[in-house]
């Protein structure tokens, strides 16, 4: 019997599905609602996830700024020769980046500023051509929001002292799927000096790197030490702020799922407490009939395999079209500040197994286990037991 | 009177030499760790074809860049990472080991723990024919290196501080440091005594020992 598929028990189940219509039809949409909420739900928090460790891989061991009033300021470049005497770093950079606010279109730009001669932990600035003077290279995002002010070739940086500096867009570039790409800029380390109205010997931060991680901790103690006025922030600290972030949005999400699963639970409890009269009568007809134990059984195997089979599905499809074909409309909301760069996010389709395995095993086999046990009670028992 | 101008004297001497000995006021880490690698990507963008050997002096070479723009256009600072990059690397190039880099298959043949989990902390011992053997640490390699000394063509250990590939042979290492390795208690590899003081003052070290000074025993007593 193990192994085949009993056609006349399965013709025998697909009608009393539809004979109880409504009732199925009923649990089938919750059950697929649940389902493709829940796994939009992961398959976003999983992009985000990947996202941030993503951005995080580009980021240097160790950030130093300085600070002024304890806010963050410039740092001199000039620093960055003792650091590289400390044993165990291997390169010390300085770094000039920094945000614009594009007034007329309501849009922030993240400048990024190179240098042709020195080597980022960014790879995007490795990677893009040399710029020549006043010229700058634009993400595809700024660059549709620059057309929006009638900037075709060139835009009018707008100085700290008020007047404007005006740098030519020699050409755009693919930003790549990570968050931060959408808004960024990348010139010059000279003109962005300008733009930004550093001395000489400014830079916005310097970007230490550490051959050995295990040193890191030891490394940012000395800098502390040697640099008192500085701020030292290392890569593990920022993961962990941007974990505490996340994880802040993904409890709610905790709290969704700990709902929905409760309820699908009192439905599941509800079944499995007792079959009503009718479907009682039922069984001990099939029985009087004739019918083992394990034809009732396989019988309502089918039913619950059918029914949490097909939600499932269906589910995990809608999740699929929710989340990777319209980009998740407005759960995405929740996850990000939709006043900023991340708005434009766009989730690339990936297919996680983990999440549609956990949704599966938390679904089906409890689902089917709920149909059939009630009726195994029933079942074990005499005919005129049943329907007496 | 006389001896404020013996000190004069002394002092001139002393910028004298310094400032003439040196073809600029850069130290050594940041001559390695900054500017090599920028002149590195400028010569490779730039200047592949330049003869090299033509050139007699650092002060000739920094004028034909700077001056006579042998390699384009270059502002004072690129041009002088340029130079100094040719003149200290090009012109003498050392001899490098490779990195030691281990595959998820390779593990130590001491201990029989696997290698990749600990990539800092590799180790390798190199016989004429091309046997190459991995270990998790420099202990395991030591435990293996006393008992088949004969006919080693290379031992290999990392640099703590920048993972740098090192002949063992002629290294520096520190025991009984607060830094423990894939098998507990380790001996800390370093390139020059420096670096090997600086990590024992700054980890607790008990000892800073050069290869020929570690006995057999030692290594053995490391595992206590």
């Amino acid at each position: 019997m193990a192994g085949k598929i009993n056609f006349y028990l399965l013709e025998y189940t697909y009608r009393y599905i539809l004979r109880y219509k409504f009732k199925n039809l009923f649990i089938t949409v919750v059950m697929s609602l649940l389902v493709g909420l829940l796994a939009s739900v992961f398959f976003i928090s999983n992009a985000m996830k990947d996202e941030y460790n993503s951005i995080l891989n580009n980021y240097p061991d160790i950030i130093i700024t300085n600070q002024k009033a304890m806010k963050e300021s410039t740092i001199q470049e000039s620093h960055s020769a003792e650091l590289l005497e400390l044993k165990g770093v291997s390169s010390v950079v300085g770094r000039v980046w920094g945000k614009y606010y594009f007034s007329s279109g309501d849009k922030v730009f993240t400048l990024l500023a190179k240098d042709e001669f020195e080597t980022y932990i960014n790879p995007l600035l490795n990677n893009t051509p040399t710029l020549s003077k006043d010229s700058m290279l634009v993400s595809r995002g700024v660059m549709e929001s620059l057309k929006l002010g009638y900037y075709d070739e060139y835009f009018n940086f707008i100085k700290s002292d008020g007047t404007l500096k005006r740098v030519d867009v020699s050409g755009t570039f693919d930003g790549g799927n990570t968050l931060e790409n959408s808004s960024f800029i990348i010139i010059s380390k000279e003109d962005a000096k300008e733009i930004f109205d550093y001395k000489e010997d400014e830079v916005t931060d310097l970007a230490v790197s550490v051959a050995n991680k295990n040193e890191v901790g030891y490394i940012a103690g000395k800098i502390m030490t040697l640099l008192p006025n500085a701020k030292v922030s290392i890569k593990d600290d920022l993961r962990v702020k941007y974990e505490n972030i996340y994880n802040l949005r993904s409890g709610f999400f905790l709290t969704i799922f700990i709902i929905t699963f409760f309820t699908f639970f009192m439905i599941i409890y509800d079944k499995v407490s007792g079959l009503n009269s009718e479907q009682k009568r039922e069984i001990g007809v099939l029985k009087a009939l004739g019918w083992r134990v394990s034809d009732v059984l396989n019988s309502k195997l089918y039913e619950g395999l059918i029914i949490s089979l097909f939600s499932y599905i269906v589910g995990v499809l809608m999740a699929f079209v929710y989340v990777y074909i319209f980009n998740a409309p407005l759960l995405k909301n929740i996850f990000l500040n939709n006043y900023d760069i991340l708005s434009d996010f766009r989730i690339y389709f990936s297919v996680d197994y983990e999440t549609l395995a956990l949704l599966f095993f938390l679904s089906v086999p409890i689902y089917i286990a709920a149909t059939i046990i009630p009726s195994w009670r029933i079942a074990t028992l005499e005919a005129d037991e049943v329907m007496r | 009177m006389k001896s404020n101008t013996l000190f004069k004297l002394l002092l001139l001497s002393f910028v004298l030499t310094t400032s003439l000995l040196s073809s600029s006021q850069m130290t050594q880490a940041l001559k390695e760790k900054k500017i090599y690698p920028m002149g590195e990507k400028i010569y490779n963008s730039k200047c592949k074809n330049v003869e090299i050997t033509s050139y007699k002096t650092y002060d000739s070479l920094l004028n034909a860049i700077e001056k006579e723009s042998l390699c384009g256009s270059l502002n004072k600072k690129h041009s002088e990472a340029l130079s100094l990059y040719i003149w200290d690397v090009k012109k003498a190039p050392k001899t490098k080991y490779e990195k030691l880099t281990v595959t998820e298959k390779d593990k130590c043949q001491v201990c029989g723990m696997h290698t990749h989990h600990y990539p800092t902390w590799v180790t390798r011992i190199k016989y004429p024919k091309g046997e190459t053997y991995n270990f998790d640490g420099a202990k395991c390699m030591f435990k293996f290196y006393f008992n088949n000394v004969e006919g080693i063509t290379e031992v290999l250990v990392q640099d703590y501080y920048t993972l740098e590939t090192l002949e063992a042979r002629d290294s520096y290492f520190v025991v009984g440091s607060d830094v423990y390795g894939p098998m507990g208690h380790e001996l800390i590899a370093f390139k020059d005594e420096k670096s090997a003081k600086t990590f024992s003052l700054e980890h607790k070290g008990e000892k800073v020992l050069f290869f020929d000074e570690i006995t057999e025993y030692m290594v053995r007593s490391l595992g206590r």
